[in-house]
């Protein structure tokens, strides 16, 4: 049992990053109704954008991050614009082959550009690491932690405090009355899809920068978010927030205790579990039957 | 329903004369790959085309069927008259069982509950190692067909695929027109109305579930056989994805669109092989085109066609009434 505190520590970290990508998902997938399955492919190109703006154009990791930001942000914005408007209203089919489409170009597309070896991000300080009485973190995922959450409060403030946000709540409430209240529905939507984005990459660059990245990381990505979003409810910030953290600390004590092959499993027994005993989610307040 | 099943007949007549006529491997190989994913393509259709929920997880049964001829044959060697047949049968077991939980589902997270299976057994099968071997996989599945008779050309390969074509269009068919396929469609256009008549959706859904396993099943261990080496590969999402592309191209919710949709792409896959890196990424541009071009699939089309060309006459007559 001594491990006991370090396992949990560990899964707290994932969990971080975990719930940093479902948080892009819970967006996209819980509010827009899109079924992104090309949300692991922006996790994926935000390492390794991140592994090209540090390592190519020599910038620090800070400014690295605001870089790959903005670019993902522009991305998600165009997706949205030029594929996703598209269908919209369309119910969940087009969406679906549309971003299974999109996923496949973008990894083969990066595996044409970069090729398929894994990709360091230069982190922002050295590995060393720190001790908490029986806990061992480095440094260096500490700050990758401490980032994934600022960005995770910023989201929330985001969305709650500014009038972009606003527009987004009342968007997903009912779009026809906010756009007869004179909310412009389509960059509201356009928005949503970029902040999505935006998150999945980040939280794709920060792990990038604590293991590395790789082109054909994304389908798993993918499934783990809608694995966290359906957790934690549709459409629930801290829904998934909390679990994200739970298959964080769920992977990481089953790696720990039980066998580290099928750790992958875990998320979808939960999710199948879930869907079967508690299908709207363990923290939606929204009753809104599977 | 008699123009859609004089079609088939004829796809399967003229494919039948196939290894007649051509005696080059390479085509013949390109064609058993195109009959086997029709089979596939058919299965899934009979559940993302006629139940209309959008299953994700259909390399379940592609792969449990595979795992099974494989098993059989290199453990006890069966020979494949029985390995495959009985391949159909674990895969309809095991669509029971998954269809059991997730047909009470709906809408994404059917999607990403039958995914998640799907996931589920391709870690199991790469980590399993007693029975499945692993990452490796089984190797060395026999190819013979009764006995000793062994199956040594690709022609005999093709006859069999063939048959088990024949086999799944045959019962998709029958099913399709049945009135639990009838019913079907029932509930996948309004499931409110389907129910106040007494159709019962999960059911029905559950009937074309297990059938889609079962063909699906039939076609992995046809897979098995054929290639002669199954590892977890069967699980994965690409296959998935080419299933859902055949079936969308062709047009779901109709019998030849998936069989269209199957040739199409098997060729198309073959014919992009040419520009070998850029070949996945051209695939995927080509399924989001499909998608904002092509919504209901070449059968969408050509019946959008026809209702045009038919309005058309009326149209022009009505011109002339007021002239």
């Amino acid at each position: 049992m001594d491990l006991f505190p370090q396992f949990l520590a560990n899964g707290l970290v994932m969990g971080v990053f975990y719930a940093l990508s479902a948080l892009g998902l819970t967006l996209i997938f819980g509010l827009m109704r899109v079924v992104n399955f090309a949300h692991g492919e922006f996790y994926m190109l935000g390492g390794v954008s991140g592994w090209f703006v540090t390592n190519h154009l020599g910038l620090d990791f800070f400014s690295g991050l605001i870089v790959v930001a903005a670019f993902m942000a522009a991305v998600g914005w165009l997706v949205d614009r030029f594929l996703i408007e598209r269908v919209r209203g369309q119910g969940e089919e087009p969406g679906i082959l549309l971003t299974i489409g999109l996923s496949i170009f973008l990894v083969n597309g990066t595996l044409l550009l970069v090729g398929p070896a894994p990709m360091k991000v230069a982190g922002a300080m050295a590995e060393g690491p720190l001790f908490f009485g029986p806990i061992a973190v480095t440094k260096l995922r500490l700050l990758a932690v401490a980032v994934g959450i600022a960005l995770i409060v910023g989201a929330h403030l985001l969305i709650r405090r500014t009038r972009l946000g606003a527009a987004m709540r009342a968007t997903f409430q009912d779009p026809m009355a906010a756009s007869l209240a004179g909310i412009r529905t389509g960059h509201v939507y356009a928005a949503t899809f970029a902040l999505g984005c935006t998150l999945a990459a980040l939280s794709g660059m920060l792990l990038a920068s604590i293991y590395s990245a790789q082109a054909s990381v994304g389908g798993l990505i993918s499934l783990k978010s809608f694995v966290v979003v359906i957790l934690g409810g549709m459409g629930s910030f801290a829904g998934a927030i909390a679990g994200g953290l739970l298959l964080g600390v769920a992977e990481a004590m089953w790696g720990g205790y039980v066998s580290m092959g099928m750790v992958d499993v875990i998320g979808f027994v939960l999710v199948i579990l879930i869907l079967l005993f508690r299908p709207q989610g363990l923290f939606s307040i929204r009753t809104e039957r599977a | 329903m008699t123009l859609e099943r004089n079609i088939l007949l004829a796809f399967l007549a003229g494919a039948a004369l196939l290894p007649f006529a051509v005696t080059d491997q390479y085509i013949l190989h390109l064609a058993i790959m195109a009959l086997f994913y029709a089979v596939l393509a058919s299965s899934l259709n009979l559940v993302v085309g006629y139940v209309g929920e959008f299953s994700l997880g259909h390399t379940a049964f592609l792969g449990t069927g595979a795992y099974t001829a494989a098993l059989l044959s290199t453990q006890a060697g069966m020979p494949m008259w029985v390995t495959i047949p009985l391949a159909g049968l674990v895969s309809a077991v095991f669509g029971f069982a998954i269809g059991a939980i997730t047909l009470r589902l709906q809408g994404p997270y059917f999607v990403i509950v039958t995914l998640s299976f799907a996931e589920v057994l391709r870690i199991v099968a790469n980590n399993w190692i007693a029975v499945t071997n692993g990452p490796m996989g089984l190797a060395g599945v026999g190819q013979n067909l009764f006995g000793d008779v062994a199956v040594t050309d690709k022609a005999g390969f093709f006859l069999i695929v063939l048959g088990i074509a024949a086999v799944a269009l045959y019962f998709s068919y029958r099913f399709v027109y049945s009135n639990a396929g009838r019913a079907a469609v029932a509930v996948r256009e309004n499931r409110y109305v389907a129910q106040s008549i007494g159709v019962d959706p999960f059911g029905t859904a559950m009937q074309a579930f297990v059938l889609g396993a079962f063909l699906a099943g039939l076609a992995g261990g046809f897979y098995a056989h054929y290639i002669s080496f199954v590892g977890p590969e069967v699980f994965r999402f690409a296959f998935m994805a080419t299933m859902i592309i055949m079936v969308l191209l062709g047009g779901k919710g109709t019998l030849i669109g998936p069989l269209a949709g199957a040739v199409i792409v098997t060729v198309l896959e073959e014919y992009l092989r040419e520009v070998q890196e850029l070949r996945l990424t051209l695939f995927g541009l080509i399924v989001m085109a499909i998608v904002l071009f092509l919504p209901n699939g070449l059968m969408g089309f050509i019946a959008l066609r026809r209702e045009q060309q038919a309005a058309k006459p009326t149209l022009n007559a009505a011109k002339e009434r007021t002239v």
